[in-house]
């Protein structure tokens, strides 16, 4: 009995993942997106869990659901907008894009069902120990020059929304 | 009974086509933002979900996770930083009707 809560979970994860992200793309108010947006996150943040990786799952948390979702209500709270119904792009092009669309698909689809066995056999013990030692010996390079590239980003965001004063 | 590799990877490939039809379809460019937040949060579920089978010493794929988070972070407060001064020029965020550098 026990053996199907990890199934079950998935299968609502899962659910929620596709709904809510489907919801993002089809809603026609942008705050409705945003917050569908953080659900999703936070239903991959649950994803995460269900791999074993907590770690990673609290970083999803802290800077997905808490910051970026926090940034895009702003960017939203600073550009209003009267919502109206969207066009589709490729009305007048859909056989082109089946055309194109359903080969990649079922390509996808093919070597995504390839990998049958168990998603966690590695899963023993947490992610922290593990993680930390590979950023901080393997990859200690790139994670300095990923913190002068937020710096960077963040002056430049700066630089970009301040006001001229003349 | 457990859930397969393949299915993570599946979720992962759904998310990623989901917010590439975002990025094509809407017009919004903070709309168009998100989409591209859902594609990057795709990517990091496959990375993961390798990560976890293959490599239970030392979590590589973890680690470029952590990168494409901050990487995210950066993408999202310049992108908003460009559209906000997009909209002080003038006040549309529908990427049709900012064409200021078409020539």
């Amino acid at each position: 009995m026990f053996d199907l809560i990890e199934p079950a979970l998935f299968a609502l994860l899962t659910i929620a993942i596709v709904a809510a992200g489907a919801g993002v793309v089809l809603a026609n108010r942008i705050t409705t997106s945003a917050l569908l947006m953080a659900f999703t996150f936070l239903n991959i943040a649950g994803m995460f869990v269900l791999l074993g990786a907590e770690t990673v799952a609290m970083f999803q948390v802290l800077i997905y659901v808490g910051a970026i979702t926090v940034l895009i209500l702003y960017g939203v709270m600073f550009t209003p907008q009267s919502p109206r119904p969207y066009g589709l792009f490729f009305q007048t092009q859909k056989y082109w894009a089946a055309l194109f669309v359903v080969p990649i698909a079922i390509f996808v689809a093919l070597v995504a069902f390839s990998f049958r066995d168990s998603a966690t056999v590695g899963a023993k013990g947490g992610d922290l120990l593990p993680l930390a030692t590979s950023v901080f010996r393997d990859f200690a390079f790139p994670f300095e020059v990923a913190s002068v590239l937020l710096l960077a980003a963040m002056v430049g965001a700066i630089v970009l929304v301040k006001r001229d004063e003349d | 009974m457990v859930v397969p590799l393949g299915a993570f990877i599946a979720v992962s490939a759904v998310l990623f086509f989901i917010g590439t039809a975002g990025v094509l379809v809407r017009r919004n460019a903070v709309v168009i933002l998100m989409s591209v937040e859902l594609m990057l949060n795709a990517t990091n579920l496959a990375l993961v979900a390798f990560s976890r089978r293959f490599s239970s010493i030392d979590e590589r794929g973890s680690v470029f996770v952590v990168f494409i988070f901050v990487v995210a972070a950066a993408e999202v407060a310049v992108g908003l930083a460009i559209v906000l001064s997009a909209y002080r020029n003038k006040p549309t965020v529908d990427v049709d009707e900012i064409r200021q550098l078409r020539g």
